[in-house]
């Protein structure tokens, strides 16, 4: 702002350079005059236009140069300048071009008109005019000095110089001389006597001299004063030469000289004829182009900058058109092109503070969907979310977790298609997806499956989502993975359960026993032996059934008491050895145990774990029924970022039945004749104590079997059952 | 003061040159009479040399003037000519610009009187004049160069290499104004000579 306040205004700048052009061409032109003191400097001043000219030149051929080149660029407000410049320069170079013509013409006819014929004639005349006059008056002079000379011839030599001052006042000649026939002086005679040395004729005149025996010139003396030279010959016995300086009357040497003056000049100007029409056109030329020239520079200077706010304007608008807002544009002028811009960049504010309010607002939004997705990605329970047509739209963390499937497998497919790539999932995919399709208000429902960690029941809610017109737009459908909730409750009831029988069925049984025994030991010896042996087996049933029942009791209350007591380090390979030696002596069974190499510890309680091996190696012995092969494995595996312990033992019995595979845990099931059917409802009630998990593996068959198992269902002879324990592995 | 006007001079003319060169290359066609025969002009320094003269060096020299056509109609049409006959003497330097000691010359009028019918030569410096009825006769007065002293000995430094040069020149700035920028393209008023330099011995 401060530099354009220094800097002068443009206008003003033009101004000068175009006072300063009309002062050179001014210059120049006065330089043409002859007269002026300024035709010394013509040929500088012709070289400082023509400079200037050049100059002038360049500056319109960059200008036209940049705006052929904004042109072909497309540049904006090019074509605007273009069609303004030419219509200016047609308008200034017509009446220029015609006006140089007529000026030319004038010119060149001007020039001519000074010279004709008749002039010509006449200066050629007067010339002549003058020289006949002073031809006569040269002719006379000579005959007046031939007739001097008769009398120069009688007189003696030594009075010669006396009768040269005589003769030379009577003829009224400024000087006489007479020279010898060599040339050397011998009497000479002057009108002013201080003139020691006559004046000598040249070698010229001494050559036509000696041919012609006389000569008569004119001769200007000093460069202002014309004299009459006349030499004779004097007759004498050795010739002499009598030299005699006539002068020229001053009126007739003034005339002479006056048409001498006016001749040449005419004569000057006249072979100058062309140069001067040349120089003149040149000088005009000179004219015509440097302000014309001037003006066109001066006319793109002055289109530019009307152009500019144009130009700007045209920018800007592109700006805004790809989304800049915030380009200010200068307001030059006050004018309608200043209320424009002013206009626009009120435009630009206001779009660039509605399009910061959208961005706010989107921000906003968007910062609310991040706050709701980490709050649905935090949920224990899985959301998903699907469109009208039943592919899902988002999917949460949980749902991973519970599915193990990644949620980037989930979004824009539907179930039916996640069915296709994990058939483990097919049973709650396929429930969800039927049950999307019937409900049109909010459902809820439970759906067990088995997962790869076993059994698995889901609770799921969905709900319909629905536009503000009415129309279906989607579902969301909420999931939880109650399985272990369920389990907690079905224990907790069994536990209660096994307590309170305990409790209410210990108490009479020893009342019962004991009278029992009472009435055996009271009245065995009153009966007769019929009676007595009824008697005692009566009593020993009683007594047998009795001691069942304590067991059946110690069972309930051994799984209704909690099994983790105390917690150490175990090393499961020893464990696992420890048991299998209290069985290996067992004959017809086969057992083949197998253990990663490296430490596989557990946290946990001995003596439960213990009962666990125990539990399931007796489940595997009734399984196989005292023959066949028993394979016990430790393996170290990872999931979820957590190590654990994997407890594999599998047997070649009969198999478990599908129908039981879901219930093989909850007490009271059981397919053997003489059991609580509490054995694994008490494993898995330590393992899950323990913090680890127990399914029952159904992926493994015994070869060249699996196809049978499935085809004839329940009758699954030689298939084998297996069982599967994690247990969270210890880390040092 | 005289050598820095011929510089000034001969540098305008060089850009005039360029320009008119450049600008109007027509001037020199529509001036030049078309000539049948090759015509030789120029000025050329035939013979020059100094010698000792006292305690003083003196110039002779011998110059030939030739007039092109064109210099000779603008004579015969009272357009007096101006010469300059550039005299330097130079002491020459192997690591340096070549140091001028004496810039000096003589300049000449040549201008016809139709009345006479005479040709006048005049030395602008000394002021003499003389009047010829033949140009060849005034041209020779003043193409020869006698006695014209130079510089004193005593400028002369033993040990250095000295040069004197001598050229002679038309000054076309002294033309009528219409004549000058035809003089300065057209080749038939190119009538200077080139520098003639030669060693000086003592």
């Amino acid at each position: 702002m401060a530099f354009d306040k220094i800097k002068p205004p443009i206008s003003l700048s033009i101004l000068v350079l175009f006072g300063l052009i009309l002062l050179l061409l001014q210059l120049m032109s006065s330089a043409t005059q002859e007269s002026s003191e300024l035709s010394a400097m013509y040929s500088w001043l012709l070289l400082v236009n023509a400079l200037g000219s050049v100059v002038l030149l360049g500056l319109v051929g960059a200008n036209i140069y940049s705006l052929a080149r904004q042109l072909k660029k497309r540049e904006a407000g090019s074509r605007l300048t273009t069609r303004m410049v030419s219509l200016f320069v047609v308008l200034a170079l017509a009446p220029a071009v015609i006006v140089f013509y007529f000026s030319m013409q004038f010119l060149h006819q001007g020039i001519d008109s000074w010279f004709n014929v008749e002039i010509d004639r006449a200066m050629e005349d007067a010339l002549e005019l003058s020289q006949a006059s002073l031809d006569q008056r040269m002719r006379w002079h000579l005959r007046q000095t031939q007739q001097l000379t008769s009398r120069l011839v009688d007189s003696p030599e030594t009075l010669v110089t006396l009768e040269m001052e005589n003769l030379r006042q009577l003829s009224g000649a400024s000087e006489m001389t007479l020279f010898s026939r060599q040339g050397r002086i011998m009497a000479s005679s002057s009108i002013n006597p201080s003139d020691i040395l006559p004046s000598l004729p040249d070698e010229h005149v001494w050559l036509q001299l000696r041919r012609n025996t006389e000569f008569v010139a004119l001769a200007p003396v000093r460069e202002d004063e014309l004299m009459i030279r006349v030499i004779v010959t004097v007759k004498t016995r050795e010739p002499q030469y009598l030299q005699a300086l006539y002068p020229v009357p001053i009126r007739i040497a003034d005339l002479a000289d006056s048409v001498e003056f006016a001749f040449v000049r005419y004569q000057e100007m006249n072979f100058l004829r062309d140069s001067l029409k040349l120089s003149f056109s040149l000088t005009l030329s000179l004219v015509l182009l440097m302000s014309l020239l001037a003006a066109i520079w001066v006319a793109f200077i002055s289109i530019r900058n009307i152009i500019a706010p144009v130009k700007a304007l045209v920018k800007g608008t592109q700006a805004v058109a790809s989304g800049h807002y915030d380009r200010d544009l200068p307001v030059t002028a006050q004018d309608d092109l200043g209320f424009l811009v002013e206009s626009f960049n009120e435009m630009t504010h206001r779009i660039a503070r509605a399009s910061a309010a959208t961005r706010m607002a989107g921000i906003e939004v968007e910062n609310q969907r991040a706050y709701l997705e980490t709050i649905l990605a935090n949920l224990t329970a899985g959301v998903i979310s699907f469109d009208t047509v039943y592919k899902i739209r988002t999917a949460n963390q949980a749902a991973y977790r519970i599915f193990h499937v990644h949620v980037n497998q989930f979004v824009g497919r539907t179930l039916l298609e996640l069915v296709q790539s994990y058939t483990e999932l097919a049973e709650p995919l396929k429930s969800i997806q039927r049950l999307l399709e019937q409900a049109d208000d909010i459902w809820q429902q439970r759906i067990a499956f088995l997962g790869p960690n076993g059994r698995q029941e889901l609770l799921c809610r969905g709900t319909p989502l629905f536009s503000q017109e009415g129309l279906r737009v989607g579902a969301v459908v909420v999931f939880d993975d109650v399985t272990d909730l369920i389990q907690a409750q079905k224990n907790a009831a069994w536990g209660e359960v096994a307590r309170r029988l305990a409790h209410e069925i210990k108490n009479p049984l020893t009342p019962i026993q004991l009278s029992a025994e009472r009435l055996q030991h009271k009245l065995a010896d009153k009966l007769n032996d019929i009676d007595a042996g009824i008697l005692q087996r009566s009593t020993t049933t009683i007594v047998q059934q009795v001691e069942a029942m304590k067991e059946m009791v110690d069972d309930f209350s051994e799984y209704a008491k909690p099994s983790k007591k105390q917690t150490v380090d175990i090393d499961l390979p020893r464990l696992v050895q420890e048991v299998l030696a209290l069985y290996v002596l067992k004959s017809g069974v086969k057992f083949k145990a197998d253990y990663d190499t490296g430490l596989l510890m557990v946290k946990g309680d001995p003596v439960s774990i213990r009962q666990v091996l125990h539990n399931l190696i007796k489940n595997a012995l009734e399984a196989i029924d005292g023959k066949g092969l028993i394979e016990i494995s430790l393996h170290r595996v990872q999931k979820n970022n957590t190590d654990f312990i994997e407890i594999a033992i599998y047997d070649d019995g009969p198999g478990i039945k599908d129908e039981q595979i879901e219930q093989i845990f909850e007490p009271y099931v059981t397919t053997k004749a003489r059991g609580t059917g509490l054995g694994l409802a008490i494993v898995k009630k330590i393992i899950e104590e323990h913090g680890g998990a127990i399914w029952v593996d159904t992926s493994r068959r015994l070869p060249g079997t699996a196809e049978v198992s499935q085809s004839i269902g329940n009758r699954c002879d030689k298939v084998g059952a297996g069982f599967i324990i994690q247990l969270p592995a210890c880390n040092f | 003061m005289r050598a820095s006007a011929s510089n000034k001079t001969s540098l305008c003319s060089a850009l005039l040159c360029c320009f008119l060169i450049g600008l109007l290359p027509t001037i020199s066609h529509a001036d030049t009479p078309v000539l049948n025969v090759v015509e030789r002009f120029g000025v050329e320094v035939k013979n020059a040399e100094f010698t000792l003269q006292g305690d003083s060096y003196v110039l002779s020299a011998d110059i030939d003037y030739r007039l092109s056509t064109r210099a000779k109609e603008a004579l015969k049409s009272g357009v007096p000519l101006y010469w300059d006959i550039h005299i330097k003497t130079l002491q020459q330097r192997d690591y340096f610009w070549n140091k001028t000691l004496v810039n000096t010359g003589i300049r000449y009028r040549i201008q016809y009187h139709a009345l006479l019918n005479m040709y006048r030569v005049r030395n602008e410096g000394a002021g003499d004049v003389t009047n010829f009825s033949k140009l060849s006769a005034a041209l020779d007065s003043m193409s020869t160069i006698r006695a014209f002293r130079v510089m004193d000995t005593a400028t002369y430094a033993p040990g250095e290499r000295y040069a004197a040069s001598i050229k002679v020149t038309l000054d076309r700035d002294a033309l009528p104004l219409p004549l000058r920028p035809i003089a300065y393209v057209n080749p038939q008023w190119y009538l200077s000579s080139d520098w003639t330099l030669w060693p000086l011995t003592k």
